[in-house]
């Protein structure tokens, strides 16, 4: 009883998330939107301020399926706030509607299914955060009620399904392989390849539908374009961050004999390679961030390849992870304010100079230019895997970089010529999303200069 | 940070921030004007505690550029920064209706700025470097407007005049840097030597070109199509007054020879430009040729070796003047003109701020006990004083009793009409300008001898000299009021109303040249121009060549990569059908392909 106990107050955060997300359900049968955000948000900040003093802490409960270690705690520490931003962003967005409290609960529960992911020791609980945070989020996808919005819930359900289906499928073999399900015990695959491969190919379908790798990735920009964009913003950054670390938390276990470094290589240069390729052309704003997402995930995985080896892997997930979070959820709420085309944005740097400057800097920190948070992320991502000699896979990276300048360059071109005549009027008053972007920028800003510091003191 | 610097900085990061964030250009020129006036304040507190604050930057090798706090720059730097921050809260007002307050703001901001380097500047390099700058900037802000017609070319000539007497600095710096060794402007004046006189005389130039002297006075005139704010500023405390500074600061480098040079070309340029005032049909004309003649009595005052008295008159100066234009661009607001036929009565129209005009234009004319008789009064005590006396005392007295009529005449304009009211927009901001400038220039006055103390050197004054001043003041009122300008000017009328020809010569001398100058160039690039196509076409024929093998090399390489590229992401977008069963097939594909790949990894290399 007292382990019990012992090991129920590492989980107070996630605890508190859960009970935040039943809370807010509960104003919203109440009628009362605005105080339901108001338990979300203040929940949700409550649990990452009880999140700070667990840090240092390297443990696991409940017999060491679920681990509470820099992982899970970092994922806590970032997801949270950004799932605050996105409460916020979702109360711009869609504010005044008929079931806007819903959404509120609907991201609460999907972030607990995230965090689930990112501190998983156990394949059952691998899937078990799959599934939380999938089902949340078809009915998040499906808010709008409208063709686009259902066909779009629809095909990430049946995606979510078949790869979910794939994923257990594959478990079983590494289950009889091992006689175990928890995650600590996969080095008993060194004796069993061809179970290992199976077991393997089947995670990375699992989690890779979840951080839309390619080819996995199908549902994503149809998902995007059909659901809320604060929903959607919020599906490119916590699902997305949950699943990256849930497949760090496999890979550390597994034996490198498995080849599933150059497997992962693999899967990252196709990645951002196709993810730049069609965001190159796209017209619509959503549809490039949905595939400039994509991209971003196979940069993940350039820290993903090095687990184990490098001891700059985890810390370049972890700052690369808080970056995204910040330039992306930032991009995304520029975008809400502005339009859904690129013929919005035109003549927004002349129009609005300072939302002009932050969604510039949001998209170099993007592309990673320094000093911005997306620049240290990207470098610490490059050492580690250049430390795990993958420097093949870092000159491609680096390639694609620079293909990801054209494809962000594709914005703000437009934002800095003269606005036309015919350009639709800018939006009326959103509540909270200046908030939004401005805490992002803040963050962006921060991360790059903060962890300028942290580079000195790795190298 | 230093204060001396923080003068500097705070209008320059205004003239930056403005043109940056292209929002709230008037607030952002206020607080740097703010900053810049709170630093010019604690300037002045702790040089009057006897510090002697100094900045120095790295510069030439051996030269270092300084900014230095002296009671003269202290007390010069707090006047620009006064004057420029009550002028900017008028533009507010003025510029209201406005479209382009971000580039007038910032060019405001700059010109401050720049004004602000001259006055603080420590050695001569800074200091040119400022004289240019101000250059520069009186030329944007005089051709703010520059879609009206007339503007561009006055803007161009009051560059030309006074670029032309630049060289004139040039060469006294080149000379001064050259015998002394130093680029300190304190090292240079105790030095002394033969070199002085030419030096004075080069000096002398410089600053009858920027103080519009006799006869480059032309300019200043037509220097009146900016907008009013920029002729308040220009007028007051900045470029007309760098003239005037150069000489107080180079007073005790000068000798005799060289000061009574100066003392007869502003005694000459006072009572021209005095008679012009008279015979102006233009309100703010009038006041421009009356700045010239109030900067030929501070030049008078210099060449009778009192550059002090020159000093209280610039700083009486400054205010009154920029009051009277902040007072006529109210009238030019409310008859749309500044034609003194169509202003007749407008003084009626807005009591208040003809009140705030006489006053101040009593106190040019220098009625007791308003600032300009106090200033007056010192300068033509030094007058009498000089061992030129005889000289420069009646050219003094003829300046002011010139000033009192040409004032008179103005205020009688304004005063005799009929009333019509009509509404001027941004009056609050207008007449918060301008009450805060008139204040000044009634009770300066009171704060004259806090600054002979300061800097240390009384000013001479005599009961004669107040007589004598008095006299001629009232004198000029009462015959201005009574008299009109025309029965007073005589036979000299048509002479003065073309600006005593003198334009023409100079636009002869200086003008016409350069431009001549410019054409030529003009032609000669040309003909070079001609010449370097013809061999241009030559060398493109080559080039063409050249291309068309490179065409399908390297370019056609690099073409053929984009075009790849741009396919392959159409490529991409087709992959997404927006089918799912075959997006799903694919997903299989795919991993069965990542399956094939780890199997041939786990069986081939074991």
């Amino acid at each position: 009883m007292t382990s019990m106990a012992h090991d129920l107050s590492f989980l107070i955060p996630e605890i508190l998330v859960l009970l935040t997300g039943a809370g807010t359900l509960v104003c919203e049968m109440l009628r009362r939107p605005r105080t339901a955000l108001a338990v979300a948000v203040a929940g949700l900040l409550l649990a990452t301020a009880l999140t700070l003093p667990l840090l240092g802490v390297d443990t696991s409960v409940f017999s060491g399926t679920f681990r509470i270690d820099t992982l899970s705690i970092w994922a806590k520490l970032i997801l949270l706030p950004a799932t605050v931003l996105s409460l916020l962003l979702a109360r711009a967005e869609l504010h005044g509607g008929d079931r806007e409290g819903t959404v509120y609960s609907l991201l609460c529960f999907t972030t607990f299914g995230a965090l689930v992911l990112a501190g998983s020791g156990d394949t059952m609980f691998l899937v078990l955060g799959v599934l939380l945070s999938g089902l949340g989020a078809f009915a998040l996808v499906a808010y709008p009620r409208n063709d686009a919005a259902t066909e779009a819930a629809m095909k990430f359900f049946v995606f979510a399904s078949v790869t979910g289906g794939v994923m257990i499928f594959g478990l079983t073999y590494w289950f009889g392989a091992t006689g175990s399900t928890l995650l600590g015990d996969l080095g008993g695959l060194d004796k069993a390849p061809l179970a290992a491969a199976v077991g393997l190919i089947a995670v990375i379908v699992g989690l890779g539908y979840k951080a839309s790798l390619v080819p996995f990735h199908f549902w994503a920009p149809d998902a995007y374009e059909g659901a809320p964009l604060s929903v959607a913003a919020y599906l490119s950054v916590v699902p997305k961050i949950g699943a990256i670390f849930a497949l760090v938390q496999v890979v550390r276990d597994l034996p490198v004999s498995g080849g599933w470094p150059f497997l992962l290589a693999v899967v990252s240069v196709l990645t951002m390679t196709f993810g730049y390729l069609a965001a190159l052309v796209q017209d619509n704003v959503v549809r490039l961030l949905a595939y400039s997402s994509i991209a971003q995930a196979g940069y993940f995985l350039l820290g993903v390849v090095a687990v184990g080896v490098s001891p700059l892997a985890l810390p370049a997930l972890i700052v690369f992870a808080a970056a995204y979070a910040a330039m992306n959820l930032g991009a995304f709420s520029v975008t809400l304010r502005t339009g859904r085309t690129l013929d919005a944005f035109a003549g927004l740097g002349r129009g609005n100079p300072v939302v002009g400057v932050a969604m510039v800097l949001f998209l170099l920190s993007l592309t990673g230019i320094p000093p911005l948070a997306g620049f240290v992320g990207k470098f610490l991502l490059f050492g580690a895997a250049i430390d795990a000699h993958f420097t093949w896979l870092t000159v491609v990276a680096i390639l694609n970089s620079v293909l990801s300048l054209a494809v962000y360059l594709r914005i703000v071109v437009p934002m800095y010529r003269r606005r036309s005549e015919a350009a639709a009027p800018m939006p009326t008053h959103l509540p909270w999303n200046r908030a939004v972007w401005v805490v992002a920028l803040i963050a962006t800003l921060a991360i790059g200069l903060g962890a300028q510091a942290l580079i000195g003191r790795l190298a | 940070m230093s204060l001396v610097a923080l003068a500097v900085l705070a209008p320059l990061a205004a003239a930056a921030g403005i043109p940056v964030l292209r929002r709230a250009p008037a607030l952002l020129a206020l607080l740097g004007a703010g900053a810049g006036l709170v630093a010019g304040l604690g300037l002045l507190t702790r040089v009057s505690a006897g510090l002697h604050p100094v900045l120095i930057l790295p510069g030439l090798p051996g030269m270092p550029l300084r900014l230095v706090g002296t009671p003269l720059t202290a007390l010069l730097s707090l006047l620009v920064a006064v004057v420029g921050a009550l002028v900017l809260i008028y533009a507010v007002g003025y510029m209201k209706r406005d479209d382009e307050k971000v580039r007038f703001f910032a060019t405001m901001s700059f010109f401050i700025a720049a004004m602000q380097t001259l006055v603080l500047a420590g050695d001569w390099i800074l200091l040119l470097a400022a004289w240019e700058l101000i250059g520069l900037s009186s030329y944007l802000l005089i051709g703010f407007w520059y879609r009206r017609p007339g503007v561009a070319s006055a803007a161009t000539r009051a560059f030309l005049y006074t670029r032309t007497a630049d060289l004139g600095l040039y060469a006294a710096v080149f000379l001064l840097i050259g015998t002394t060794g130093s680029s300190e402007i304190a090292v240079t004046l105790h030095s002394g030597g033969g070199a002085s006189v030419a030096v004075g005389l080069l000096l002398l130039a410089a600053a009858m070109g920027k103080s519009a002297q006799t006869p480059l006075h032309d300019w200043l005139q037509r220097a009146m199509a900016g907008p009013t704010p920029v002729s308040a500023l220009l007028h007051s405390a900045t470029l007309v007054a760098a003239g005037a500074i150069l000489l107080i600061r180079t007073a005790p480098l000068l000798p005799p020879d060289a000061l009574l040079a100066i003392g007869i070309v502003g005694g000459i340029t006072t009572v021209v430009t005095g008679l012009i005032a008279l015979a102006e049909k233009d309100l703010k004309r009038l006041l421009a040729a009356s700045t010239s003649s109030q900067y030929g009595l501070m030049l008078v005052a210099v060449g009778a070796g009192v550059p002090k008295a020159a000093l209280l008159l610039l700083i009486a100066h400054a205010v009154i003047k920029s009051s009277l234009f902040l007072g006529a661009g109210v009238f030019q607001h409310s008859r749309h003109s500044t034609r003194l036929t169509d202003l007749h009565g407008a003084g009626r129209d807005r009591p208040w701020i003809f009140a705030g005009f006489t006053l101040a234009a009593l106190a040019l004319a220098g009625i007791p006990p308003l600032s300009g008789f106090f200033a007056k009064d010192a300068v033509i005590a030094a007058s009498l004083a000089s061992s030129n006396a005889r000289l420069l005392a009646p050219l003094a007295l003829a300046g002011t009793l010139l000033t009192g009529a040409y004032m008179a005449r103005a205020l009688r304009i304004l005063w005799r009409g009929k009333r019509l009211d009509r509404r001027v927009a941004g009056l609050r901001w207008m007449g918060a300008g301008l009450a805060g400038l008139v204040i000044p220039a009634v009770v300066l006055g009171a704060a004259f001898p806090f600054i002979e103390t300061l800097l240390a050197t009384p000013v001479p004054e005599t009961t004669l000299a107040r007589v004598f001043g008095l006299s001629a003041a009232l004198g000029g009122l009462t015959l201005g009021w009574f008299i009109p300008g025309r029965r007073l000017l005589g036979p000299l009328l048509p002479w003065a109303q073309r600006g005593f020809a003198i334009a023409g010569g100079v636009d002869a001398w200086i003008v016409r040249p350069a431009l001549a100058l410019a054409r030529g160039c003009e032609r000669l690039e040309r003909t070079l121009y001609a010449g370097v196509m013809a061999g241009g076409r030559l060398g493109l024929a080559i080039a063409r060549a050249v291309r068309r093998s490179d065409d399908q090399g390297i370019d056609g390489l690099i073409a053929s990569l984009v075009r790849g590229t741009i396919n392959l992401g159409n490529r991409a977008r087709a992959l997404q059908s927006g089918l799912i069963h075959r997006e799903l097939a694919m997903t299989v594909a795919g991993t069965a392909l990542l399956l094939a790949a780890l199997l041939a990894g786990v069986l081939v290399f074991p």
